[in-house]
């Protein structure tokens, strides 16, 4: 049952980008097409979006012949994928108001457990370093201007 | 001025305290990098990238090649310590040479691929030198019909080489053309696909895709993975001394190695990869005693990894004399050298010859920096290699998020990435290639533009192009190579034509 579930979800990517095609030819084709003389801007984009189509077609045709389609993740491997995945965004979303030096703090602690760091301390000293490290790389040497947030 | 007058003046440039650093800087990040298992020199030339931009174009071009040159000497270390490749130019140098360290030749195998690797990086460089002038030379006659035939050859390729199943190549090259649509077209100034977004205006920067693509979902796929502690064995500079028969049956697979590297070098997709499984093959081939290989056979352990050097410089030509890139690396090359408004193609020896002639003293620099750094450091090296990727893969993610947003201070930017690398893990987990995403989102702009300029020139009718000798030949080339896979396919015969990217990345 699981493995009929895994399959399907490299099919499902495949139609997805089947889809995508059809909907580039559709909006490209809206941009003005031209002629072949005179190429408007459309032009490209319907090649492009034709070729996405029927390629990823055929890739799902052959897949589902073959009776494969790529599985996904399994169920640990899906939870440190979606951790790692948030603990990104809640970085790109907080930076602004805490500032990088504390969600750059945050975000290595998450990261290190995430990734089975043991204990508390080697993840803590881990996220120090690297909040120091990137504030000193960026901050101080490339004087890159980074929102301080809190500590601004 | 004639070409030794150049490449002194291009000694003069690349002898300043900036470009030596930066050769040196990449060359030994691209050791490290090289050594780690996971970590490719794409990922990390990507998250260099921007560190580069304070620095001039050749600075820049220097510090990346040196990142991929060095991660070939670097490679091998791992494969022949610890049985673990630690990029996939390295995977053939497992076969022979952990079975040379297992039999207490790890020292020797060690120091004749770091001595193979300065021989065909030292022909490599040569072999550019004198070919891609002249290459640049004659490309200066080429009109958008022969660059657009050019491309079509190299996707038709491409497709062939980067994926187990050729469609899948060419869904992901379609794939990287469409993302460089996004955005106002230089051309008539239409906004396409931007659904009425500012920051889509602009498009979407290469830099943001290529980090998340290779830097974000290699992250992610260590994340999800198991660690296995390697063993590595220890090396003392004593131990690094071959004998005089391994010296022996060394020279030749190391010349036959720098040789046919360079040329596999010319080829689109992961040239280094494949030019390490044609040496080994033809290793084992004009062997006198094929039974060794896989049981430690010096030949098998040299003649790949000269290859895999001399293939980084092959790969060079077709990037700065068409401002062609063959490979992910030559992308991120690419993109690095237009970030610095220097536009690799046949203009390039006339309106900066500086740069390629400062960036071929600076590599003769760095080759010679490499076998001091690696002869030596091999020890400190393999030590590198057993660094927990828990330790290393935060900071890493970190480098990455503040790297990107720098740039433009876009927090756009690194959602991009984040979306990239998240897709560029179902892509590499379900064995889509990404190499050929990246060199058509880099390539799209110059594809469109040519295609377009070749319809108004022939005013819509394609026949035109039976016209233009070259144009024609490389039409016929590209479809007698989709006639004899298609003729292949259809009478059942494999063709083992594709070598998995995995961590050429």
């Amino acid at each position: 049952m699981e493995r009929a579930a895994m399959l399907r979800l490299g099919n499902f990517f495949n139609l997805f980008l089947a889809a995508l095609g059809v909907a580039i030819v559709v909006v490209s084709v809206g941009y003005g097409f031209g002629s072949l003389a005179r190429p408007g801007p459309g032009l490209y984009p319907v090649f492009l979006g034709s070729a996405i189509a029927v390629c990823a077609l055929f890739v799902l045709v052959g897949d589902l012949r073959a009776g494969s389609g790529g599985h996904g993740p399994d169920r640990s491997a899906g939870f440190t994928l979606f951790a790692m995945t948030a603990t990104f965004s809640l970085w790109i979303l907080a930076m602004p108001l805490l500032g990088y030096v504390l969600v750059t703090l945050l975000a290595v602690f998450s990261f290190g457990k995430i990734m089975r760091l043991e204990g508390w301390r080697k993840p803590l000293a881990l996220s120090v370093g690297t909040a120091l490290f990137i504030y000193v790389l960026f901050d101080h040497w490339l004087y890159v201007d980074l929102p301080r947030g809190l500590l601004g | 001025m004639d070409g030794l007058q150049l490449l002194l003046n291009g000694f003069v440039n690349s002898l300043t305290l900036v470009n030596l650093l930066a050769c040196f800087v990449g060359a030994l990040i691209g050791t490290v990098v090289g050594t780690l298992p996971g970590l490719g020199p794409t990922a990390t030339m990507a998250l260099l990238l921007p560190f580069t931009l304070p620095y001039g174009a050749t600075t820049g071009l220097i510090m990346m090649t040196g990142v991929w040159y060095g991660a070939m000497y670097g490679g091998s270390t791992t494969s022949i310590l610890v049985n673990i490749p630690g990029e996939a130019a390295s995977v053939v140098t497992c076969l022979d040479g952990y079975a040379m360290c297992r039999r207490g030749r790890a020292g020797a195998a060690l120091a004749l691929v770091a001595i193979g690797s300065f021989v065909a990086g030292t022909i490599g460089i040569l072999g550019l030198q004198f070919f891609a002038p002249m290459l640049g030379n004659a490309a200066l006659s080429f009109g958008p019909p022969e660059f657009l035939c050019f491309m079509i050859l190299t996707f038709v390729l491409l497709a062939n080489l980067s994926a187990d199943q050729p469609l899948k190549g060419a869904l992901m090259i379609a794939a990287g053309l469409f993302i460089s649509t996004v955005g106002i077209n230089p051309m008539d100034s239409y906004p396409r696909f931007t659904f009425g977004t500012e920051q889509l205006m602009l498009g979407i920067d290469f830099l943001p895709i290529a980090m998340g693509l290779f830097g974000i979902s290699e992250i992610l796929f260590i994340a999800v993975d198991k660690y296995v502690k390697p063993q590595v064995q220890k090396i003392r500079l004593r131990d690094l001394y071959p004998n005089r028969q391994e010296i022996g049956r060394s020279v030749m697979p190391m010349l036959r190695g720098s040789f046919l590297g360079f040329f596999v070098g010319l080829l689109p997709g992961p040239c280094t990869v494949i030019s390490t499984f044609v040496s080994y093959a033809l290793e084992k081939k004009m062997s006198k005693n094929p039974d060794e290989f896989g049981q430690g056979a010096v030949e098998g352990v040299v003649g790949p990894e000269s290859a895999n050097n001399s293939a980084v410089m092959g790969s060079m030509i077709p990037l700065l004399t068409l401002g062609l890139p063959f490979a992910a690396p030559g992308a991120i090359m690419l993109a690095g050298l237009r970030m610095h408004n220097v536009e690799p193609g046949p203009m390039l020896f006339t309106t900066h010859p500086e740069v390629f002639w400062t960036f071929i003293a600076a590599m003769y620099l760095g080759n010679i920096m490499l076998l001091i750094l690696n002869l030596p450091l091999v020890g400190l090296f393999a030590k590198i290699a057993v660094i927990r990727p828990q330790v290393l893969m935060p900071v890493i993610s970190l480098i990455c998020l503040v790297g990107v947003y720098s740039v433009r201070n876009s927090l756009f930017d690194v959602w991009v990435m984040i979306v990239a690398g998240v897709v560029g893990y179902f892509l590499r987990h379900w064995r889509y290639p990404i190499a050929p995403f990246i060199i058509g989102v880099v390539l799209g702009p110059t594809t469109e533009n040519s295609l377009r300029q070749t319809l108004m020139m022939f005013r819509g009718d394609v026949t035109l192009v039976s016209e233009r000798p070259l144009s024609l030949a490389l039409l016929t080339v590209a479809v007698l190579f989709l006639a004899y896979r298609i003729a292949a396919s259809f009478s059942g015969k494999k063709v083992p034509l594709f070598v998995a990217e995995d961590k050429t990345l």
